[in-house]
């Protein structure tokens, strides 16, 4: 029985990844249809988010039933615990991404001062910190999580760089509020995109040694 | 939390003829606390139990050496009384085993062997045990009845009783669940709980489940050696040793 219970386990895990890459994927897609103002992309992009809301409830209903009929213990228990944060995360940076989505056509049209430089470069960072935390939660590895902490200080340091530059840009320039204030947004999305990342990696660092610790 | 520890192993070793059944083995069980041992059949742990009483005295070909103690008293010189040793430290074993006779008579048996001979005295020793092992209310009135005609459950908690009568120091319970059924099962987990108030509990099981919930201490033994102690929290949550986390994790063999 325990065969079964570590293969369905096993699928769980996969599964999870699956969908914390297509969350993942919102999000990148969603920056890059900001940039491109593409509003046909954002809206497909923002459509997604059913497909991430169902998939959440059947993974939790699996990770719930696999309690319920296993009881899991040591490193199961923590690889289940894992699974459950990682999933509620994911959803949240899926949702993260159709809200950037979303806010393409309101954008759209908008009297334009050029892209805030930094926000490309920020949301690169996050996307990485996202690819590398699965990643270690996929081989159970800590190696590509080890500075996390340091990337994500880096992270903030953007947000609020964004944050002066774009007051900057409102206050030379009033048309250029709506827009500026979307991009506002878009860089606090990204920044607790980030902050989920790191809540992700302690979960793997949990799952890996059994100790808990803070990646802030 | 610290904790007193009542019994003490240091480099136990035990031989069954050529077999090496125990080896060095040292552990410290705490007192007032229930301590789980755990682990593949054939590992050890019966047998580590009976080292406690001395019940593998009975056994031919048995060596032991290293040191047990019993409260700082090594229980395995020649000079220790063995009957009182086993009135310090009770067992109860995996199948109900009462004596054919009352159920009275199966708790007033012990203090009787130990020279309790006044009735209202051994009619005392009786209710209170029962009300220890939480047989009382089911058997107050029937106390003359034979003890066979009791079901598992309440056998195996007579036999609780029977132990408690003597008044142990540590009471050693072997797989005591295994042959009964949930709803029994989980009255001796509840009991188990509230003996420890009183009373050291060791107990040998199979199931991970039942040393998770009632133990506060767990030893897991792998072919004769102790391979971790710890609090159970920890050992289910995450043990230190690989092979712990194997074991727990069924993924053995």
């Amino acid at each position: 029985m325990a065969e079964k219970f570590h293969m369905e386990l096993s699928q769980l895990k996969q599964d999870t990844l699956v969908m914390a890459r297509f969350s993942r994927d919102m999000l990148h897609d969603a920056l890059q249809a900001l940039i491109e103002q593409d509003t046909e992309k954002a809206k497909e992009i923002a459509s997604r988010k059913k497909q991430v809301r169902d998939t959440t409830i059947a993974l939790e209903e699996r990770t719930y039933q696999l309690i319920a009929m296993n009881q899991p213990m040591a490193k199961d228990m923590r690889v289940i615990a894992c699974t459950l944060k990682i999933i509620t995360s994911a959803e949240r940076i899926g949702r993260y991404g159709k809200d950037i989505a979303n806010m393409v056509k309101h954008i759209k049209g908008q009297p334009d001062f050029g892209q805030p430089v930094p926000l490309m470069h920020m949301a690169n960072q996050v996307i990485a910190m996202i690819d590398d935390t699965l990643a270690a939660y996929e081989v159970e590895n800590l190696d590509r999580i080890a500075g996390l902490s340091f990337r994500d200080d880096a992270v903030d340091s953007l947000w609020h760089s964004i944050f002066r530059e774009t007051l900057t840009f409102m206050m030379e320039n009033p048309k250029t509020i709506t827009r500026s204030t979307y991009f506002i947004m878009v860089a606090r999305y990204l920044e607790r995109s980030g902050d989920h990342a790191c809540k992700m990696a302690e979960n793997v660092h949990y799952m890996v040694t059994g100790e808990r610790i803070e990646i802030k | 939390m610290t904790t007193e520890t009542i019994i003490q192993t240091e480099n136990l070793n035990l031989w069954y003829g050529e077999s090496h059944a125990l080896q060095t083995v040292s552990m410290g069980i705490p007192k007032n606390r229930v301590t789980a041992l755990i682990g593949p059949s054939g590992c050890g742990k019966s047998t580590l139990l009976r080292c406690f009483n001395r019940l593998n005295d009975l056994i031919d070909h048995v060596k032991i050496t290293g040191t047990i103690l019993l409260d700082n008293e090594d229980i395995q010189c020649s000079a220790t009384d063995v009957v009182m040793l086993r009135k310090k430290v009770g067992m109860v074993f995996q199948k109900p085993n009462p004596f054919p006779k009352s159920i009275y008579e199966n708790i007033a048996y012990g203090p009787r062997v130990h020279g309790v001979k006044e009735k209202s005295e051994l009619d005392a020793i009786v209710e209170r045990s029962l009300r220890r092992a939480a047989l009382w209310d089911e058997v107050k009135d029937r106390l003359h009845d034979s003890a066979l005609g009791l079901s598992g459950g309440q056998q195996q908690r007579l036999c609780i009783a029977r132990t408690l009568a003597v008044e142990p120091e540590v009471i050693l319970m072997d797989e005591p669940c295994s042959a009964l059924d949930p709803i029994a099962t989980a009255k001796i987990e509840n009991l188990i709980d509230m003996l420890k108030q009183q009373y050291t509990v060791i107990i040998v099981t199979h199931n991970m489940q039942q040393a998770a919930r009632v133990s506060d201490f767990t030893g897991f033994m792998y072919l004769g050696k102790l391979i971790e102690c710890g609090k159970t929290v920890q050992i289910f949550e995450h043990p230190k040793e690989e092979l712990t986390e194997n074991y727990i994790t069924g993924r053995f063999g």
